[in-house]
């Protein structure tokens, strides 16, 4: 079932279009990445889904339903341009910003202290925010975003500040937000982590759609017919068959790497025997293209049409 | 509790638990209540007095100085380098009046080694013109100085200001007291507004800097946020205004239980501060007088005023919470079309320039309270709040009052929708400079 129906969203600026007639669906209980380079209209998009902009032409369907102010309550955001008021105490501010989304008081106490002590961070309650450094403050920005608990979440850049450690923590925290039933939209230009975490993307260039699919489809989809095979060193091997492509040919200690290009996906079968009788197998398989590969490779196409 | 509410109670409460809050409101009353104290206590109290040594080469003026608490005479012959040495540099005393030999007029020298209070010389002189004309009334004219004194109380005249209007209702008018408190009052609001509404400002540039508005307007409307805003800060100010009114009235009514002679005793003409000289002065005479009665301060202004204390209040809170409505609005556009206070200045200048401009007007409406200068200025509504609080003590017509209240009000909503416009679509613009013509535009949406 789709959670979020975006329908022909356009949106326009006094001198230049955000979005122009985009659509896509998520599904409930995945990790979405919105990719996109800079500008290409993601933080517009991602304002409609807030209800902090509108659209001007289009509609968003929430579960089924047009979206209404009444969903706010359902929705978390953590903005890439993100802050706490300086000034304020740390508690009295993470309760306030989860009144602020419809969670009575008292609930909003306890679930934060619930929070404060998972994350080991009771002791900057009554701390102001100025005191904390940046990621202790990202910290409590995220806890702040899924305090009252959100059926669905917008992240957008979330590991900006973060150390290697924290950042994997907060991926297992999203993570255990994906197990809990939580639909996330991550947003974000580390292509590394949509490998690790999305289930489906969609890549947004210059207000318009341009791919979209589940991660493992999408990279099917882009498949070059590459495979790395790893043979022992231990026997003469004479010149591969003209029909296999070789891009590379490294030997490190006993073992030699090959890198394979095929010009069908049916000639696997034919390489893999050609190697089983020539060589000693020490492992077989297709290299997909990274999502930062058919990111770079898409937008530039895509660019590249335009101003051709 | 509804989001407005939340938003006004953080807006209050992060302001009121501010230590610079409550020492300001503290410390507000004190400053004010010694502007009233202090000045009156000065003239009448503090005053040491100057010990004089007075070597008359005539002989004429001899044991007739009168003594006050100011000064105090002792008389001496010989030689005044031989005085002056030993009277000052014993440091017994702290002046040496020398009266110079002469036959037509006084002259004489007053010495000393630091210099003595502004008001001695003027003493001296009106001591020393009183025993001259009297020595001229008796030796010239043969008339008794104690005679023409009598004389003189007897053949004084006085007008007393009385506005009346068609059905003979009658108000005595003491246009020095109306005008100092217009003034007290103009710039008071001035204050207040100007205070209060640069705070608007201050705290959207905050949240907007901060980007901490991106995590609020995923909660709340814009107009929500700025609205609660305005609405907070208003509170704080009226609290600050409730606590100092309070305070105020607290401390002056200790100092008048604790010294009741402090504002009743005799206030003689020369120790009015030149300040307060001004047309209207017979008038602030005759409240001192009534001082002297013995009547309270505030039962005098009561009795005495066309328009009651609690109507000024009332019309002081009108005026302050419009007038700051006005200008937050405006202010609170301001905040969320620029990225930084450096840049807010183009904006700001043209919005705070009728406020200024009232600033330097307060006297001037002060001193003719029906011009017609006084008129524009307290119908425009940008500068209305100031302009009609110096007008109101001396009385302003019902209609004009109306009229005037109309205006603010009605000028406020167009102000209101203006700001909902341009905040809804600034507070989301980063790092662009904002043109005029892109206000425009918003506008326009």
């Amino acid at each position: 079932m789709e959670i979020i129906d975006i329908q022909n969203v356009s949106k326009y600026f006094s001198n230049h279009t955000a979005l122009d007639d985009v659509s896509f669906s998520i599904r409930e209980g995945v990790i979405f990445g919105l990719l996109g380079p800079n500008g290409a209209g993601k933080t517009t998009l991602i304002r409609i889904l807030n209800q902090i902009t509108f659209p001007d032409k289009g509609t968003v369907l929430f579960k089924g339903l047009p979206l209404n102010p009444s969903d706010i309550s359902k929705i978390g955001y953590l903005p890439e341009e993100r802050g706490l008021y300086k000034k304020m105490n740390v508690g009295e501010q993470a309760v306030y910003l989860a009144r602020l989304k419809g969670v009575p008081k008292n609930l909003a106490i306890k679930r934060l202290q619930d929070r404060f002590e998972k994350f080991g961070i009771m002791g900057w309650w009554n701390r102001k925010v100025e005191e904390l450094s940046k990621g202790m403050q990202q910290k409590v920005q995220f806890i702040t975003t899924i305090i009252h608990e959100p059926e669905f979440l917008i992240f957008d850049e979330p590991f900006s500040g973060f150390d290697p450690i924290n950042a994997n923590l907060l991926k297992d925290e999203i993570l255990e937000l994906k197990k809990s039933g939580t639909t996330v939209i991550l947003s974000t230009h580390n292509m590394a982590s949509v490998e690790e975490i999305c289930d489906d993307i969609v890549l947004i260039n210059n207000s318009r759609k341009i791919l979209e699919g589940s991660l493992s489809e999408v990279k099917k989809n882009f498949r070059e017919n590459i495979f790395e095979i790893i043979i022992y060193n231990d026997k003469y091997l004479a010149n591969l068959p003209p029909d296999f492509e070789v891009i590379s040919d490294n030997t490190i200690d006993d073992k030699r790497i090959f890198t394979i290009k095929l010009s069908h996906i049916e000639q696997a079968n034919n390489l893999l025997t050609y190697f089983m009788e020539n060589a000693t197998l020490n492992s077989f398989k297709e290299i997909l293209p990274s999502m930062n590969d058919i990111f770079i490779q898409q937008v530039n196409r895509y660019n590249a049409q335009k101003n051709g | 509790m509804g989001k407005i509410q939340l938003i006004i109670a953080r807006e209050y409460l992060t302001r009121v638990k501010k230590l610079s809050f409550v020492i300001m409101t503290l410390l507000g009353p004190i400053l004010m209540a010694a502007l009233f104290i202090v000045p009156v206590y000065m003239t009448n109290k503090s005053q040491k007095q100057v010990k004089l040594v007075v070597v008359d080469e005539n002989h004429y003026f001899i044991n007739s100085f009168h003594d006050s608490k100011n000064a105090q005479f002792t008389y001496r012959s010989g030689n005044v380098d031989q005085i002056k040495r030993e009277a000052l540099g014993s440091g017994e005393y702290d002046a040496v009046l020398h009266i110079l030999e002469s036959y037509s007029g006084i002259r004489s020298n007053l010495y000393y080694y630091k210099e003595p209070p502004m008001n001695l010389r003027s003493n001296i002189e009106n001591q020393l013109d009183k025993l001259l004309f009297d020595k001229v009334l008796q030796d010239t004219f043969q008339i008794n100085p104690k005679k023409f004194e009598q004389i003189k109380s007897g053949t004084k005249s006085h007008v007393s200001m009385i506005q009346t209007d068609e059905h003979g209702n009658t108000k005595k008018h003491f246009a020095g007291l109306n005008r100092l408190i217009g003034i007290v009052l103009g710039f008071a609001i001035y204050i207040f507004i100007f205070m209060y509404s640069s705070q608007v400002l201050r705290s959207v540039l905050e949240e907007k800097t901060n980007r901490i508005v991106e995590v609020l307007l995923s909660s709340i409307k814009p107009i929500q946020l700025m609205f609660g805003k305005i609405v907070g800060v208003a509170l704080v100010g009226l609290t600050q205004f409730l606590l100092w009114v309070i305070f105020t009235a607290f401390i002056i009514g200790v100092a008048m239980f604790a010294k009741p002679d402090l504002f009743t005793s005799q206030i003689p003409q020369s120790d009015i501060p030149a300040a307060m000289v001004t047309p209207g002065m017979d008038n602030d005479l005759e409240i001192f007088a009534l001082m002297q009665e013995g009547q309270g301060f505030g039962e005098i202004l009561e009795t005495f005023y066309g328009i009651s204390f609690s109507e000024i209040i009332l019309l002081f809170l009108f005026y302050f919470i419009f007038g700051y409505l006005l200008y937050a609005a405006l202010f609170a556009s301001i905040g969320s079309a620029v990225d930084n206070e450096a840049d807010s200045n183009q904006f700001t200048m043209p919005v705070t320039i009728p406020l200024i401009l009232t600033l330097v007007m307060i006297m001037p409406i002060a001193d003719d309270p029906n011009s017609s200068l006084a008129w524009w200025f307290s119908m425009i509504p940008f500068t209305s709040p100031v302009g009609m609080l110096v007008r109101l003590p001396s009385g302003v017509p019902l209609p004009e009052l109306i009229l005037s209240m109309g205006l603010m009000i009605a000028t406020f909503v167009l102000c209101l929708w203006f700001a909902a416009k341009v905040y809804k679509t600034g507070i989301l613009m980063y790092g662009k400079k904002i043109t005029y013509k892109d206000l425009w535009k918003w506008l326009k949406y």
